[in-house]
Protein backbone atom coordinates (compact mmCIF):
# COMPACT_ATOMS: atom_id res chain seq x y z
CA UNK A 1 0.00 0.00 0.00
CA UNK A 2 1.93 2.98 -0.99
CA UNK A 3 2.04 6.23 1.30
CA UNK A 4 -1.35 8.09 1.75
CA UNK A 5 -1.22 11.31 0.43
CA UNK A 6 -4.69 12.68 1.86
CA UNK A 7 -5.77 12.40 5.50
CA UNK A 8 -8.59 10.41 6.01
CA UNK A 9 -11.04 13.37 7.03
CA UNK A 10 -10.24 14.41 3.29
CA UNK A 11 -11.31 11.15 1.88
CA UNK A 12 -14.38 11.75 4.02
CA UNK A 13 -14.90 15.04 2.56
CA UNK A 14 -14.87 14.67 -0.69
CA UNK A 15 -16.77 11.80 -0.73
CA UNK A 16 -19.51 13.69 1.26
CA UNK A 17 -19.09 16.32 -1.69
CA UNK A 18 -19.51 14.29 -4.51
CA UNK A 19 -22.69 12.38 -3.10
CA UNK A 20 -24.59 16.07 -2.80
CA UNK A 21 -27.04 16.58 -5.24
CA UNK A 22 -27.00 20.56 -7.05
CA UNK A 23 -29.77 22.40 -6.27
CA UNK A 24 -30.89 20.50 -2.84
CA UNK A 25 -31.45 21.90 0.33
CA UNK A 26 -29.14 20.44 3.25
CA UNK A 27 -28.72 20.71 6.52
CA UNK A 28 -25.50 20.74 7.85
CA UNK A 29 -24.09 19.67 11.18
CA UNK A 30 -20.65 20.70 13.24
CA UNK A 31 -17.13 19.81 11.92
CA UNK A 32 -17.09 17.74 8.64
CA UNK A 33 -20.15 18.34 7.26
CA UNK A 34 -19.49 21.76 7.18
CA UNK A 35 -16.55 21.10 5.00
CA UNK A 36 -17.97 18.64 3.03
CA UNK A 37 -20.47 21.61 1.92
CA UNK A 38 -18.09 24.39 1.44
CA UNK A 39 -16.15 21.79 -1.05
CA UNK A 40 -19.35 20.72 -2.85
CA UNK A 41 -20.17 24.63 -3.32
CA UNK A 42 -17.26 25.04 -4.94
CA UNK A 43 -16.38 22.40 -6.81
CA UNK A 44 -19.51 20.88 -7.85
CA UNK A 45 -23.05 21.75 -6.81
CA UNK A 46 -22.86 25.48 -6.60
CA UNK A 47 -26.72 25.45 -6.33
CA UNK A 48 -27.09 23.49 -3.12
CA UNK A 49 -28.36 26.15 0.01
CA UNK A 50 -27.27 24.55 3.05
CA UNK A 51 -29.27 25.56 5.90
CA UNK A 52 -28.32 25.57 9.98
CA UNK A 53 -29.80 24.80 12.86
CA UNK A 54 -28.80 28.16 14.13
CA UNK A 55 -30.94 29.93 11.76
CA UNK A 56 -28.77 31.40 8.62
CA UNK A 57 -30.29 29.35 4.91
CA UNK A 58 -28.14 29.61 2.22
CA UNK A 59 -24.71 31.01 3.48
CA UNK A 60 -21.92 31.71 1.07
CA UNK A 61 -19.37 30.62 4.27
CA UNK A 62 -16.33 32.64 3.81
CA UNK A 63 -13.53 30.81 3.90
CA UNK A 64 -10.20 30.08 5.51
CA UNK A 65 -12.53 27.95 8.07
CA UNK A 66 -12.13 28.51 11.49
CA UNK A 67 -11.81 26.50 14.69
CA UNK A 68 -15.20 25.87 16.23
CA UNK A 69 -16.96 28.22 13.67
CA UNK A 70 -20.26 28.30 13.81
CA UNK A 71 -22.89 30.83 13.89
CA UNK A 72 -20.47 33.41 13.94
CA UNK A 73 -20.23 35.83 10.91
CA UNK A 74 -18.15 34.23 8.70
CA UNK A 75 -20.39 30.95 9.19
CA UNK A 76 -23.58 33.15 8.41
CA UNK A 77 -21.37 35.39 5.29
CA UNK A 78 -23.71 36.41 2.38
CA UNK A 79 -27.02 34.20 3.57
CA UNK A 80 -30.57 34.12 2.06
CA UNK A 81 -32.09 34.69 5.11
CA UNK A 82 -31.59 34.84 8.92
CA UNK A 83 -34.16 33.43 11.27
CA UNK A 84 -34.10 31.13 14.52
CA UNK A 85 -34.11 27.58 15.11
CA UNK A 86 -38.07 26.82 15.75
CA UNK A 87 -38.16 28.31 11.81
CA UNK A 88 -35.23 25.58 10.42
CA UNK A 89 -36.90 22.94 12.58
CA UNK A 90 -40.24 23.48 10.90
CA UNK A 91 -38.37 23.66 7.08
CA UNK A 92 -36.96 20.22 8.10
CA UNK A 93 -40.18 18.83 9.66
CA UNK A 94 -42.36 20.58 6.85
CA UNK A 95 -40.58 18.35 4.13
CA UNK A 96 -38.00 21.32 2.62
CA UNK A 97 -35.09 19.71 3.55
CA UNK A 98 -33.84 17.14 1.19
CA UNK A 99 -30.34 16.25 2.88
CA UNK A 100 -29.10 16.34 6.38
CA UNK A 101 -25.16 15.59 6.80
CA UNK A 102 -24.26 14.58 10.05
CA UNK A 103 -20.97 13.00 12.24
CA UNK A 104 -21.26 10.10 14.46
CA UNK A 105 -19.40 8.67 17.38
CA UNK A 106 -20.79 5.16 17.04
CA UNK A 107 -23.52 3.04 14.37
CA UNK A 108 -25.81 -0.23 14.20
CA UNK A 109 -26.36 -2.42 11.63
CA UNK A 110 -29.71 0.30 10.72
CA UNK A 111 -27.82 3.69 10.91
CA UNK A 112 -29.07 4.41 14.26
CA UNK A 113 -26.84 6.95 15.71
CA UNK A 114 -25.12 7.27 19.17
CA UNK A 115 -23.40 11.28 19.96
CA UNK A 116 -24.67 10.66 23.41
CA UNK A 117 -22.32 8.32 25.82
CA UNK A 118 -20.20 5.26 25.91
CA UNK A 119 -20.40 2.50 28.84
CA UNK A 120 -21.26 2.44 32.36
CA UNK A 121 -24.85 3.32 33.42
CA UNK A 122 -26.66 6.84 31.79
CA UNK A 123 -26.55 8.70 35.32
CA UNK A 124 -22.57 7.49 35.07
CA UNK A 125 -21.54 7.00 31.63
CA UNK A 126 -17.75 5.80 31.10
CA UNK A 127 -17.54 8.67 28.80
CA UNK A 128 -20.08 11.27 27.96
CA UNK A 129 -20.63 13.20 24.23
CA UNK A 130 -21.83 15.97 23.82
CA UNK A 131 -26.05 14.71 22.75
CA UNK A 132 -28.11 15.35 20.12
CA UNK A 133 -27.25 18.75 19.31
CA UNK A 134 -29.63 19.17 16.22
CA UNK A 135 -28.74 15.50 15.21
CA UNK A 136 -32.20 14.32 16.31
CA UNK A 137 -33.82 16.70 14.05
CA UNK A 138 -31.64 16.32 10.97
CA UNK A 139 -31.70 12.45 11.44
CA UNK A 140 -35.78 12.57 11.94
CA UNK A 141 -37.20 15.00 10.08
CA UNK A 142 -34.65 15.44 6.64
CA UNK A 143 -35.60 13.26 3.42
CA UNK A 144 -32.07 11.91 3.42
CA UNK A 145 -29.36 11.64 5.74
CA UNK A 146 -26.15 10.87 5.04
CA UNK A 147 -23.79 10.07 7.87
CA UNK A 148 -20.04 10.41 7.87
CA UNK A 149 -17.98 8.50 10.70
CA UNK A 150 -14.24 7.05 10.84
CA UNK A 151 -14.08 3.19 9.82
CA UNK A 152 -13.54 2.09 13.62
CA UNK A 153 -14.55 -1.66 14.96
CA UNK A 154 -15.81 -0.10 18.05
CA UNK A 155 -18.14 2.19 16.15
CA UNK A 156 -19.91 -0.43 14.74
CA UNK A 157 -21.99 -1.75 16.89
CA UNK A 158 -25.20 -4.32 17.02
CA UNK A 159 -26.74 -2.70 20.04
CA UNK A 160 -25.07 1.42 20.58
CA UNK A 161 -25.14 2.48 24.40
CA UNK A 162 -27.10 4.68 23.32
CA UNK A 163 -29.80 6.22 20.33
CA UNK A 164 -29.18 9.62 19.97
CA UNK A 165 -30.54 9.85 16.83
CA UNK A 166 -33.00 7.62 15.26
CA UNK A 167 -31.66 5.29 11.65
CA UNK A 168 -34.50 2.83 10.67
CA UNK A 169 -34.59 1.39 14.31
CA UNK A 170 -35.23 -1.81 14.70
CA UNK A 171 -35.33 -1.98 10.82
CA UNK A 172 -38.95 -3.24 10.57
CA UNK A 173 -40.62 -2.31 7.14
CA UNK A 174 -42.07 0.66 8.76
CA UNK A 175 -40.59 1.24 11.93
CA UNK A 176 -39.86 4.68 11.76
CA UNK A 177 -43.29 6.22 10.70
CA UNK A 178 -44.90 3.61 13.37
CA UNK A 179 -42.87 5.30 15.85
CA UNK A 180 -44.11 9.07 14.61
CA UNK A 181 -41.16 9.95 12.54
CA UNK A 182 -42.54 11.17 9.03
CA UNK A 183 -42.65 8.94 6.50
CA UNK A 184 -39.74 7.91 3.72
CA UNK A 185 -37.03 9.71 5.54
CA UNK A 186 -34.10 7.94 7.42
CA UNK A 187 -29.97 7.09 7.22
CA UNK A 188 -29.43 7.07 2.68
CA UNK A 189 -25.58 6.53 2.83
CA UNK A 190 -22.70 5.99 5.44
CA UNK A 191 -19.42 7.46 4.30
CA UNK A 192 -16.62 5.94 6.54
CA UNK A 193 -12.80 6.69 6.22
CA UNK A 194 -12.40 3.76 3.84
CA UNK A 195 -16.02 2.65 2.66
CA UNK A 196 -19.05 3.38 1.60
CA UNK A 197 -22.76 1.94 2.47
CA UNK A 198 -25.93 2.43 1.74
CA UNK A 199 -29.65 0.77 3.57
CA UNK A 200 -31.12 -2.23 1.81
CA UNK A 201 -34.73 -0.99 0.78
CA UNK A 202 -36.37 -4.11 2.26
CA UNK A 203 -34.70 -5.18 5.58
CA UNK A 204 -33.41 -1.25 5.79
CA UNK A 205 -30.00 -2.93 6.76
CA UNK A 206 -26.77 -1.50 6.23
CA UNK A 207 -24.93 -2.62 3.12
CA UNK A 208 -21.50 -2.21 2.00
CA UNK A 209 -21.06 -0.40 -1.83
CA UNK A 210 -17.72 0.38 -2.41
CA UNK A 211 -13.79 0.49 -0.97
CA UNK A 212 -11.22 2.95 -1.24
CA UNK A 213 -8.42 1.72 -3.90
CA UNK A 214 -6.15 -0.32 -2.58
CA UNK A 215 -8.74 -1.16 0.53
CA UNK A 216 -9.87 -4.69 0.30
CA UNK A 217 -13.62 -6.26 0.96
CA UNK A 218 -11.94 -7.95 3.67
CA UNK A 219 -10.23 -5.46 5.96
CA UNK A 220 -13.25 -2.95 5.36
CA UNK A 221 -15.31 -5.93 7.18
CA UNK A 222 -12.84 -7.47 9.73
CA UNK A 223 -12.75 -3.26 10.81
CA UNK A 224 -16.97 -3.70 11.69
CA UNK A 225 -18.31 -4.93 15.10
CA UNK A 226 -21.19 -6.47 13.27
CA UNK A 227 -21.57 -7.61 9.54
CA UNK A 228 -23.07 -5.63 6.60
CA UNK A 229 -24.59 -6.85 3.90
CA UNK A 230 -22.28 -6.80 0.60
CA UNK A 231 -23.39 -5.42 -2.57
CA UNK A 232 -23.05 -7.50 -5.58
CA UNK A 233 -20.73 -5.52 -7.35
CA UNK A 234 -18.71 -3.27 -5.58
CA UNK A 235 -17.45 0.25 -6.55
CA UNK A 236 -13.44 1.73 -6.09
CA UNK A 237 -13.67 5.04 -4.50
CA UNK A 238 -11.96 7.51 -6.04
CA UNK A 239 -9.46 9.05 -3.64
CA UNK A 240 -9.18 12.94 -3.16
CA UNK A 241 -7.88 14.28 -6.93
CA UNK A 242 -5.42 17.14 -6.73
CA UNK A 243 -7.99 19.92 -7.28
CA UNK A 244 -10.29 18.75 -4.31
CA UNK A 245 -6.97 18.74 -2.37
CA UNK A 246 -5.91 22.16 -3.17
CA UNK A 247 -9.09 23.96 -2.96
CA UNK A 248 -9.38 22.16 0.63
CA UNK A 249 -5.53 23.12 2.03
CA UNK A 250 -5.10 26.47 -0.04
CA UNK A 251 -8.42 27.77 0.18
CA UNK A 252 -10.93 26.05 2.72
CA UNK A 253 -9.14 25.36 5.40
CA UNK A 254 -5.89 26.04 5.48
CA UNK A 255 -5.19 26.65 9.34
CA UNK A 256 -6.29 21.79 9.20
CA UNK A 257 -8.54 22.79 11.15
CA UNK A 258 -10.67 19.86 10.29
CA UNK A 259 -8.70 18.46 7.70
CA UNK A 260 -5.90 17.72 9.66
CA UNK A 261 -2.32 16.91 7.57
CA UNK A 262 -0.70 13.64 6.35
CA UNK A 263 1.35 12.07 8.99
CA UNK A 264 -0.79 12.98 12.12
CA UNK B 1 -55.47 11.82 24.68
CA UNK B 2 -53.97 8.23 25.09
CA UNK B 3 -50.66 7.82 26.20
CA UNK B 4 -48.39 5.66 24.16
CA UNK B 5 -44.85 5.81 25.63
CA UNK B 6 -43.33 7.82 27.59
CA UNK B 7 -40.01 9.62 28.80
CA UNK B 8 -38.58 8.55 32.23
CA UNK B 9 -37.15 12.61 32.12
CA UNK B 10 -37.64 14.96 35.04
CA UNK B 11 -39.33 17.65 33.71
CA UNK B 12 -40.12 21.29 35.18
CA UNK B 13 -43.82 22.04 35.16
CA UNK B 14 -45.29 25.25 35.70
CA UNK B 15 -48.73 25.64 35.57
CA UNK B 16 -49.48 28.33 32.43
CA UNK B 17 -52.11 30.00 34.69
CA UNK B 18 -49.88 30.53 37.50
CA UNK B 19 -47.58 32.31 34.86
CA UNK B 20 -50.04 34.44 33.48
CA UNK B 21 -51.17 35.93 36.74
CA UNK B 22 -47.30 36.20 37.31
CA UNK B 23 -47.39 38.28 34.44
CA UNK B 24 -50.35 40.15 35.72
CA UNK B 25 -48.75 41.35 38.96
CA UNK B 26 -44.95 41.09 39.09
CA UNK B 27 -44.46 42.57 35.24
CA UNK B 28 -44.60 46.61 34.70
CA UNK B 29 -45.87 47.43 31.33
CA UNK B 30 -44.77 51.54 32.38
CA UNK B 31 -41.71 52.23 30.39
CA UNK B 32 -39.35 52.26 33.22
CA UNK B 33 -35.55 52.78 33.73
CA UNK B 34 -34.78 49.13 34.08
CA UNK B 35 -30.55 49.86 34.11
CA UNK B 36 -28.89 48.34 36.99
CA UNK B 37 -25.13 46.37 36.91
CA UNK B 38 -24.84 42.98 36.98
CA UNK B 39 -24.30 42.55 40.93
CA UNK B 40 -27.71 43.78 41.41
CA UNK B 41 -29.36 41.63 38.38
CA UNK B 42 -28.02 38.46 39.00
CA UNK B 43 -28.72 38.81 42.94
CA UNK B 44 -32.49 39.86 42.31
CA UNK B 45 -33.05 37.62 39.79
CA UNK B 46 -31.21 34.56 39.71
CA UNK B 47 -31.74 32.27 42.54
CA UNK B 48 -30.46 28.87 44.24
CA UNK B 49 -32.59 26.21 42.77
CA UNK B 50 -33.70 28.07 39.43
CA UNK B 51 -34.31 26.97 35.95
CA UNK B 52 -31.95 29.19 33.82
CA UNK B 53 -32.16 29.65 29.88
CA UNK B 54 -30.05 31.70 28.23
CA UNK B 55 -29.78 32.74 23.85
CA UNK B 56 -27.71 31.89 21.19
CA UNK B 57 -24.21 30.40 22.26
CA UNK B 58 -22.10 27.80 20.80
CA UNK B 59 -19.37 30.52 21.31
CA UNK B 60 -21.72 33.41 19.46
CA UNK B 61 -23.64 36.00 21.64
CA UNK B 62 -23.70 33.91 24.75
CA UNK B 63 -24.04 35.98 28.27
CA UNK B 64 -20.72 35.82 29.34
CA UNK B 65 -20.69 38.51 31.65
CA UNK B 66 -23.78 37.57 33.29
CA UNK B 67 -22.81 34.55 33.72
CA UNK B 68 -18.92 35.03 35.21
CA UNK B 69 -21.02 37.08 37.54
CA UNK B 70 -23.55 34.07 38.50
CA UNK B 71 -20.27 32.47 39.47
CA UNK B 72 -18.96 35.04 41.37
CA UNK B 73 -22.01 35.09 43.80
CA UNK B 74 -21.97 31.46 43.88
CA UNK B 75 -25.25 30.38 42.81
CA UNK B 76 -25.97 26.74 43.29
CA UNK B 77 -28.47 23.85 42.56
CA UNK B 78 -28.65 25.39 38.90
CA UNK B 79 -31.17 23.48 35.89
CA UNK B 80 -30.13 24.82 32.46
CA UNK B 81 -31.23 24.75 29.54
CA UNK B 82 -28.24 23.79 27.27
CA UNK B 83 -29.62 24.14 23.95
CA UNK B 84 -26.96 24.90 21.52
CA UNK B 85 -23.96 25.35 23.66
CA UNK B 86 -20.44 25.31 24.52
CA UNK B 87 -18.78 28.31 26.43
CA UNK B 88 -22.47 28.89 28.91
CA UNK B 89 -22.44 25.18 30.02
CA UNK B 90 -19.30 24.63 30.63
CA UNK B 91 -18.47 27.46 32.46
CA UNK B 92 -21.19 27.36 34.80
CA UNK B 93 -20.56 23.51 35.52
CA UNK B 94 -17.09 24.27 35.85
CA UNK B 95 -18.30 27.27 38.50
CA UNK B 96 -19.70 24.95 40.08
CA UNK B 97 -23.02 26.66 39.94
CA UNK B 98 -25.11 23.58 37.89
CA UNK B 99 -26.56 20.40 39.06
CA UNK B 100 -29.07 19.80 36.19
CA UNK B 101 -28.41 19.99 32.38
CA UNK B 102 -31.37 19.83 29.86
CA UNK B 103 -29.32 18.88 27.00
CA UNK B 104 -29.73 19.96 23.84
CA UNK B 105 -25.93 20.08 23.80
CA UNK B 106 -24.06 19.58 26.87
CA UNK B 107 -21.15 21.44 25.69
CA UNK B 108 -16.94 20.88 25.23
CA UNK B 109 -14.42 20.17 27.52
CA UNK B 110 -12.83 17.56 29.91
CA UNK B 111 -14.86 19.82 33.10
CA UNK B 112 -18.15 19.59 31.60
CA UNK B 113 -17.62 15.82 31.00
CA UNK B 114 -16.42 14.67 34.29
CA UNK B 115 -18.89 16.48 36.09
CA UNK B 116 -21.67 14.19 34.12
CA UNK B 117 -19.52 11.55 34.51
CA UNK B 118 -19.14 11.53 37.92
CA UNK B 119 -22.80 11.83 38.49
CA UNK B 120 -22.34 15.44 39.92
CA UNK B 121 -24.51 17.12 37.23
CA UNK B 122 -27.12 14.91 36.17
CA UNK B 123 -28.63 15.54 32.70
CA UNK B 124 -31.93 14.93 30.95
CA UNK B 125 -31.09 14.52 27.26
CA UNK B 126 -33.45 16.37 25.20
CA UNK B 127 -32.46 17.77 21.05
CA UNK B 128 -31.50 21.16 20.77
CA UNK B 129 -34.73 21.63 18.38
CA UNK B 130 -36.96 19.68 21.24
CA UNK B 131 -35.55 22.46 23.80
CA UNK B 132 -36.63 25.17 21.00
CA UNK B 133 -39.57 23.97 21.18
CA UNK B 134 -40.46 24.09 24.60
CA UNK B 135 -39.30 27.07 25.10
CA UNK B 136 -41.73 28.20 22.45
CA UNK B 137 -44.73 26.32 23.60
CA UNK B 138 -43.58 28.64 26.96
CA UNK B 139 -43.78 31.83 25.33
CA UNK B 140 -47.11 30.83 23.51
CA UNK B 141 -48.67 29.99 26.80
CA UNK B 142 -49.79 26.27 25.94
CA UNK B 143 -49.00 23.54 28.11
CA UNK B 144 -47.20 21.55 25.03
CA UNK B 145 -45.90 21.58 21.30
CA UNK B 146 -46.14 18.44 18.55
CA UNK B 147 -42.66 17.39 16.74
CA UNK B 148 -42.45 15.21 14.38
CA UNK B 149 -38.63 14.52 15.89
CA UNK B 150 -37.00 12.74 19.22
CA UNK B 151 -39.29 9.79 18.67
CA UNK B 152 -38.28 6.16 18.57
CA UNK B 153 -34.79 6.88 20.10
CA UNK B 154 -33.46 6.31 23.50
CA UNK B 155 -33.43 10.34 23.23
CA UNK B 156 -36.61 10.37 23.86
CA UNK B 157 -36.81 8.11 26.68
CA UNK B 158 -34.37 10.29 28.19
CA UNK B 159 -36.52 13.13 28.10
CA UNK B 160 -39.63 14.58 29.29
CA UNK B 161 -41.26 14.11 26.20
CA UNK B 162 -44.64 11.62 25.60
CA UNK B 163 -45.86 9.83 22.39
CA UNK B 164 -49.66 9.94 22.00
CA UNK B 165 -52.16 9.52 19.55
CA UNK B 166 -53.42 12.65 17.59
CA UNK B 167 -56.88 12.97 18.86
CA UNK B 168 -57.61 13.88 15.23
CA UNK B 169 -55.45 11.72 13.14
CA UNK B 170 -55.48 8.40 15.07
CA UNK B 171 -51.37 8.91 14.55
CA UNK B 172 -48.88 8.81 17.01
CA UNK B 173 -47.20 12.01 17.70
CA UNK B 174 -44.24 12.96 19.86
CA UNK B 175 -45.54 16.35 22.68
CA UNK B 176 -43.12 18.53 24.33
CA UNK B 177 -43.84 20.15 27.57
CA UNK B 178 -43.84 23.78 27.70
CA UNK B 179 -40.70 25.29 30.04
CA UNK B 180 -41.42 28.11 31.97
CA UNK B 181 -37.11 29.36 32.65
CA UNK B 182 -37.68 31.09 36.21
CA UNK B 183 -34.80 33.57 34.29
CA UNK B 184 -33.60 33.97 31.16
CA UNK B 185 -29.87 35.76 30.63
CA UNK B 186 -30.11 37.54 27.37
CA UNK B 187 -26.80 39.36 25.52
CA UNK B 188 -28.00 41.64 23.25
CA UNK B 189 -26.31 43.94 20.41
CA UNK B 190 -28.65 46.96 21.49
CA UNK B 191 -31.51 47.98 24.22
CA UNK B 192 -33.06 50.77 25.75
CA UNK B 193 -33.13 51.50 29.14
CA UNK B 194 -37.00 49.55 29.21
CA UNK B 195 -35.52 46.32 27.89
CA UNK B 196 -36.57 46.65 24.09
CA UNK B 197 -34.25 44.88 22.77
CA UNK B 198 -32.49 44.23 19.15
CA UNK B 199 -30.22 41.27 18.30
CA UNK B 200 -28.76 41.44 15.11
CA UNK B 201 -28.05 38.24 13.30
CA UNK B 202 -29.81 34.48 13.51
CA UNK B 203 -30.52 32.92 16.34
CA UNK B 204 -31.83 30.60 18.37
CA UNK B 205 -34.72 31.67 20.68
CA UNK B 206 -34.14 35.11 21.80
CA UNK B 207 -37.83 35.78 21.69
CA UNK B 208 -39.29 32.33 22.68
CA UNK B 209 -36.90 32.41 25.51
CA UNK B 210 -37.46 35.87 26.63
CA UNK B 211 -41.09 35.14 26.42
CA UNK B 212 -41.49 31.64 28.31
CA UNK B 213 -39.45 33.12 31.27
CA UNK B 214 -40.48 34.63 34.36
CA UNK B 215 -37.85 36.93 34.78
CA UNK B 216 -35.58 38.72 32.33
CA UNK B 217 -32.30 39.77 32.30
CA UNK B 218 -30.83 41.66 29.06
CA UNK B 219 -27.16 42.17 28.92
CA UNK B 220 -26.22 44.99 25.83
CA UNK B 221 -23.04 45.87 23.56
CA UNK B 222 -25.10 49.00 24.05
CA UNK B 223 -27.72 51.03 25.07
CA UNK B 224 -29.40 53.26 22.94
CA UNK B 225 -32.58 55.85 22.81
CA UNK B 226 -36.37 54.96 22.86
CA UNK B 227 -36.49 57.40 20.20
CA UNK B 228 -34.04 55.34 18.01
CA UNK B 229 -36.28 52.23 18.79
CA UNK B 230 -39.43 53.77 17.58
CA UNK B 231 -37.48 55.11 14.90
CA UNK B 232 -37.23 51.58 13.49
CA UNK B 233 -39.47 49.32 14.92
CA UNK B 234 -39.04 46.23 12.87
CA UNK B 235 -35.36 45.82 14.29
CA UNK B 236 -37.05 45.21 18.04
CA UNK B 237 -36.56 41.30 18.44
CA UNK B 238 -37.52 41.63 22.22
CA UNK B 239 -40.49 44.06 23.75
CA UNK B 240 -39.86 45.83 26.86
CA UNK B 241 -42.90 44.40 29.13
CA UNK B 242 -40.93 40.89 28.78
CA UNK B 243 -37.74 42.29 30.53
CA UNK B 244 -37.04 43.25 33.73
CA UNK B 245 -33.78 44.49 34.08
CA UNK B 246 -31.39 46.28 31.44
CA UNK B 247 -27.20 45.47 32.36
CA UNK B 248 -24.93 47.35 30.17
CA UNK B 249 -22.38 45.41 28.94
CA UNK B 250 -19.94 46.23 26.55
CA UNK B 251 -17.93 42.56 25.34
CA UNK B 252 -20.46 40.68 27.06
CA UNK B 253 -19.72 37.52 25.48
CA UNK B 254 -16.01 38.19 25.38
CA UNK B 255 -14.32 35.55 24.98
CA UNK B 256 -16.80 34.81 22.58
CA UNK B 257 -17.97 36.77 19.35
CA UNK B 258 -20.73 39.00 18.43
CA UNK B 259 -21.27 38.94 15.10
CA UNK B 260 -20.49 42.02 13.05
CA UNK B 261 -18.96 43.45 16.13
CA UNK B 262 -16.53 42.12 17.55
CA UNK B 263 -14.61 38.25 16.71
CA UNK B 264 -14.10 35.53 18.84
CA UNK B 265 -10.42 35.83 21.43
CA UNK B 266 -9.19 32.88 20.24
CA UNK B 267 -5.88 32.89 22.60
CA UNK B 268 -8.18 33.35 25.56
CA UNK B 269 -10.43 30.03 24.31
CA UNK B 270 -7.62 28.44 24.16
CA UNK B 271 -6.50 29.12 27.69
CA UNK B 272 -9.86 28.04 28.91
CA UNK B 273 -10.29 25.05 27.16
CA UNK B 274 -7.09 23.89 27.97
CA UNK B 275 -7.73 24.15 31.63
CA UNK B 276 -8.40 20.34 31.67
CA UNK B 277 -8.62 19.20 34.95
CA UNK B 278 -10.42 20.86 38.01
CA UNK B 279 -7.14 22.45 39.60
CA UNK B 280 -6.38 24.15 35.77
CA UNK B 281 -10.04 25.09 35.97
CA UNK B 282 -9.90 25.87 39.41
CA UNK B 283 -6.84 28.31 38.41
CA UNK B 284 -8.62 30.14 35.33
CA UNK B 285 -11.85 30.60 37.58
CA UNK B 286 -9.55 32.35 39.79
CA UNK B 287 -7.90 34.86 37.38
CA UNK B 288 -10.57 35.26 35.55
CA UNK B 289 -13.72 35.21 37.72
CA UNK B 290 -13.18 35.64 41.29
CA UNK B 291 -10.36 37.99 40.69
CA UNK B 292 -12.25 40.88 39.21
CA UNK B 293 -15.41 41.96 40.98
CA UNK B 294 -17.11 42.96 37.72
CA UNK B 295 -17.47 43.00 34.25
CA UNK B 296 -15.31 46.44 33.99
CA UNK B 297 -13.03 44.71 36.12
CA UNK B 298 -12.84 41.95 34.19
CA UNK B 299 -12.35 43.90 30.72
CA UNK B 300 -9.62 45.69 32.42
CA UNK B 301 -7.77 42.80 32.93
CA UNK B 302 -7.96 40.99 29.11
CA UNK B 303 -6.69 44.57 28.22
CA UNK B 304 -8.16 47.16 25.79
CA UNK B 305 -5.57 46.37 23.31
CA UNK B 306 -6.67 43.14 22.81
CA UNK B 307 -10.51 44.17 23.22
CA UNK B 308 -9.86 46.64 20.32
CA UNK B 309 -7.88 44.11 18.09
CA UNK B 310 -11.09 42.03 18.14
CA UNK B 311 -13.06 44.74 17.03
CA UNK B 312 -10.90 45.28 13.95
CA UNK B 313 -10.70 41.60 13.53
CA UNK B 314 -14.00 41.42 13.04
CA UNK B 315 -14.22 42.71 9.31
CA UNK B 316 -17.89 41.36 8.65
CA UNK B 317 -20.26 44.15 9.42
CA UNK B 318 -23.04 43.49 6.43
CA UNK B 319 -25.75 42.30 7.69
CA UNK B 320 -25.42 43.55 11.41
CA UNK B 321 -24.36 47.01 11.17
CA UNK B 322 -24.01 49.58 8.19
Amino acid sequence: MSKAKFTEVEFMICLAARAIEDNKTVFIGYGMPQIAAILAQRLYAPGICQVYEYGAIGPQVATPFMRNMMADARNSYRSFCWTTMNTMMAHASSGFIDYGILGAAQIDPFGNINSTMIGGTYERPKIRFTGSGGGNEVASLCWRTIILMEHEKRRFVERPDFITSPGYLDGSPNAREDAGLPRNTGPYRLITSIATFDFDSQTHRMRLTGMRESVTKEFALQNMGFEPLVADKLETLATPTTEELKMLREVIDPHRVVIGRVGE
Amino acid sequence: MKVIAAGEGEVKLTDADEIRQWRRTQKTRALTDKVIDEHEAVSRFVHDGDYVSYDLSSMVRGPMSLEREIIRQKKRNLWLAAKFTLLDSTILVAGGCVSKLDVGFAGLGRTLFAAIESGRVKTIDWSNGTLALRHLAGAMGVPFLPTRALAGTDTFKRSGAKVVEDPFTGKKVCLVPAVHPDVAIIHVNQSDRSGNARVFGPSITPLETATASKNVIISAEELISTEEIRRNPGLTTIPYYLVDAVVLAPYGAHPGTVPGLYTYDSEHLAEFFSAQDDASMQKYLDKYVYGTKSHTEYLELIGKERLLKLRENETIREGYYK
